[in-house]
């Protein structure tokens, strides 16, 4: 990357038995969108405070815009950051709690100002200013934890699940006006969540994390779509899971046995002829058909969900297949359908992991 | 509803009955006392203001009360700025032990206040132990430890420490500590840090901590009796002198009055100093709105 801001090399921390991080290398360039995601306890706060300077790393080195900051107290890394409680200060209104990094500065009274205005436009606090944060909703709440995080126009912003204590409805407002500062910033974000739609809305690129490990770096959509790690094919998308043999190997595509029928799958891992596979679809790329096919059935449910529906498939060998597709009024429950997926679309792993 | 006031006497009777009995009734006939005269160790009860005439005009009373006042401020402030950092490292990093090591710091209360005192005459006297080390070892000693006011005042701290530790530590338990981490993030250094967050967000603590000393040492006349020295009393040392060998009750009942007044005001202005309570952070615990 040309214009990188921030790098983690070889970065490891342990507490106690714990592994928090181990051997973590990341580069997130200017003006990324970069979401670290991965499910609870997998490491994923411990990194952000690592980068915030609220935890130094047992071995590796961080480097924010050129310099190395590893051992730097986190007040001398001027970087922005949103906690996921909020953590406002109590006692200061929403104007002070947003001032708070620019009084840090000793910024002038105009300059702190101007800030404060600019940004309070910017996330839409307007006549909040005197505010407590008692007196606040969680949305603004939210949207002061931002500004504040915002308002001394850091090099960088961190964000520890912000949306996670927020209602459905206001996540998905926030997902896109976070993303929108971001993009008028021109700022990068390091985004953690454990939520895989609010990372796949949001970011440019993300890593998926798991026991302190990064498990695949790279694009949202070729994490999504090609995924070369088993635990990313297997949490990305809530696929479908079949386990069976391999009984033959051409290239890149795998076949395997699984309760009588020949399924294929791009083959991970080195599978070879003979080894136990499982193989992850993801349930909107398998096609339901009405007509006869190789692998038939019947449905079983319909979960209708406006834009698309969720067909639970019986298939005649007795296993349930998932399948979303756009609704038709043929597909309805007790339907004869086969269903059949593209190899590309498949993707087989060693078993056992 | 019948019910619900009878248990609401049955709960509040007992308490308040102790209350009137024995602090509303001594203090009300300490009031009234003050307005009487005594005459060769008698009472009688012919109303005037002359034992406030002699506390306000003889410049003797004025002085012992502006010492016993500026006593009872260095004490508080002293204990107020060591009791901060055990009180913050006592809640912050005393994990398990918190609980022991806030019972350790109230030791001192277990030998009596009287003991206690002696004890510190065997560190701060001339025989004492700091003076007898600096002697042994060829050093002049240390007259300022001995039977002075320094020697009182760091009786004083010693005796009412705990009680400030206390007050700040209990304040702390409510404390959010991860707010000290936001600040360090937006850019405050340790103290700042401390200074923005940890001192208003428990100023309640630290001005209970201050009433707890303050109005005690106000009073207070044991410690400078064996530590202070012969120019070290303190007008309770005074105070206590007229129920004694003077007899003069109706005039000590008038410094009682006294004091009890200066320590309602004391109560006052700590009130008013935390002032706004947004502003002290209580509102985040269901106070008000
Ligand atoms: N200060 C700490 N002391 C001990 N263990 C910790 C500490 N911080 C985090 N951990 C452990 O490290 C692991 C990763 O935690 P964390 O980074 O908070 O995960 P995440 O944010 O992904 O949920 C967890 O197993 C957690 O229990
Ligand atoms: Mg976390």
């Amino acid at each position: 990357m040309s214009d990188t801001v921030l790098t983690l090399e070889h970065v490891s921390k342990n507490f106690g038995a714990i592994t928090a991080a181990d051997d973590i290398n990341i580069e997130v360039g200017q003006t990324e969108f970069f979401a670290l995601l991965g499910p609870s306890g997998s490491g994923k706060t411990t990194m952000l405070r690592m980068i915030a300077g609220l935890e130094t790393p047992d071995t590796g080195r961080i480097v924010i815009g050129g310099t190395d900051v590893t051992r730097l107290p986190p007040y001398k890394r001027g970087i922005g950051m949103v906690f996921q409680d909020f953590l406002l200060f109590p006692h200061k209104t929403v104007a002070e709690n947003i001032t708070f990094p620019l009084k840090m500065q000793r910024s002038s009274d105009t300059e702190k100002a101007e800030h404060l205005q600019w940004v309070v436009n910017l996330v839409h606090l307007e006549g909040l200013e005197d505010r407590y944060p008692h007196q606040l909703s969680g949305g603004q709440k939210q949207r002061v934890a931002l500004a504040r995080g915002l308002v001394s126009r850091p090099s960088l912003l961190l964000l520890d699940e912000p949306l996670a204590n927020l209602d459905r409805e206001l996540r998905k407002e926030m997902e896109v006006e976070i993303r929108r500062f971001q993009l008028e910033l021109g700022i990068p974000f390091v985004y953690v969540t454990h939520n895989q739609e609010e990372a796949l809305t949001m970011s440019d690129r993300m890593a998926i994390m798991r026991d302190g490990k990064m498990e695949q770096v790279g694009e949202k959509f070729s994490l999504y779509h090609n995924p070369t790690s088993q635990f990313v094919a297997s949490f990305l998308g809530s696929p479908n899971v079949f386990s069976g043999r391999v009984s033959a190997v051409d290239g890149e595509i795998a076949t395997l046995d699984w309760h009588g029928h020949a399924i294929q799958a791009r083959a991970h891992g080195g599978l070879k002829p003979g080894d136990a596979a499982t193989c992850y679809v993801k349930s909107e790329k398998i096609a339901i058909e009405t007509d006869a096919g190789e692998m038939s059935g019947e449905i079983r449910d319909v979960i209708f969900k406006g834009q698309y529906a969720d067909f639970l498939v019986l298939l005649d060998n007795g296993e349930e297949v998932t399948v979303s597709s756009s609704h038709r009024g043929q597909l309805v429950k007790g339907a004869k359908t086969h269903i059949i997926w593209k190899p590309e679309n498949a993707d087989g792993f060693p078993a056992g992991e | 509803m019948k019910n619900n006031r009878l248990f609401f006497w049955v709960l509040t009777g007992p308490g308040t009955a102790f209350l009137l009995l024995f602090l509303i009734l001594p203090l009300m006939s300490i009031v009234v006392f003050s307005f009487w005269r005594t005459e060769s160790y008698h009472l009688y009860a012919d109303w005037n203001l002359d034992n406030y005439r002699v506390l306000a005009t003889n410049p003797s009373y004025v002085t012992f009360l502006l010492r016993s006042l500026f006593m009872a401020s260095v004490v508080s402030f002293v204990s107020l700025v060591v009791a901060w950092p055990v009180a913050f490292f006592i809640t912050r990093y005393g994990g398990q032990f918190k609980i022991i090591l806030l019972l350790l710091t109230s030791t001192p209360f277990l030998t009596g206040e009287i003991l206690r005192v002696t004890a510190m005459q065997q560190i701060l006297g001339p025989i004492g132990l700091i003076n007898m080390a600096l002697t042994t070892f060829g050093f002049d000693p240390v007259t300022a430890l001995m039977y002075s006011k320094t020697a009182t005042a760091i009786g004083l701290i010693y005796l009412w420490l705990p009680f400030m530790v206390l007050a700040i530590h209990l304040s702390l338990l409510n404390f959010d500590f991860e707010l000290l981490q936001v600040a360090k993030v937006n850019g405050a250094r340790p103290l700042r840090a401390f200074w923005e967050v940890t001192w208003p967000l428990n100023r309640a603590g630290s001005a209970i901590g201050v009433v707890l000393v303050f109005i005690p040492t106000l009073a207070s006349s044991i410690t400078s009796k064996f530590l202070g020295g012969p120019n070290g009393a303190l007008f309770g040392n005074i105070l206590a002198h007229q129920f004694g060998s003077t007899g003069t009750w109706a005039l000590g009942s008038a410094m009682g009055v006294v004091l009890f007044v200066i320590s309602l005001l004391v109560l006052y202005i700590v009130w008013k100093s935390i002032g706004d309570l947004n502003r002290s952070g209580i509102t985040i615990k269901g106070g008000a709105e």
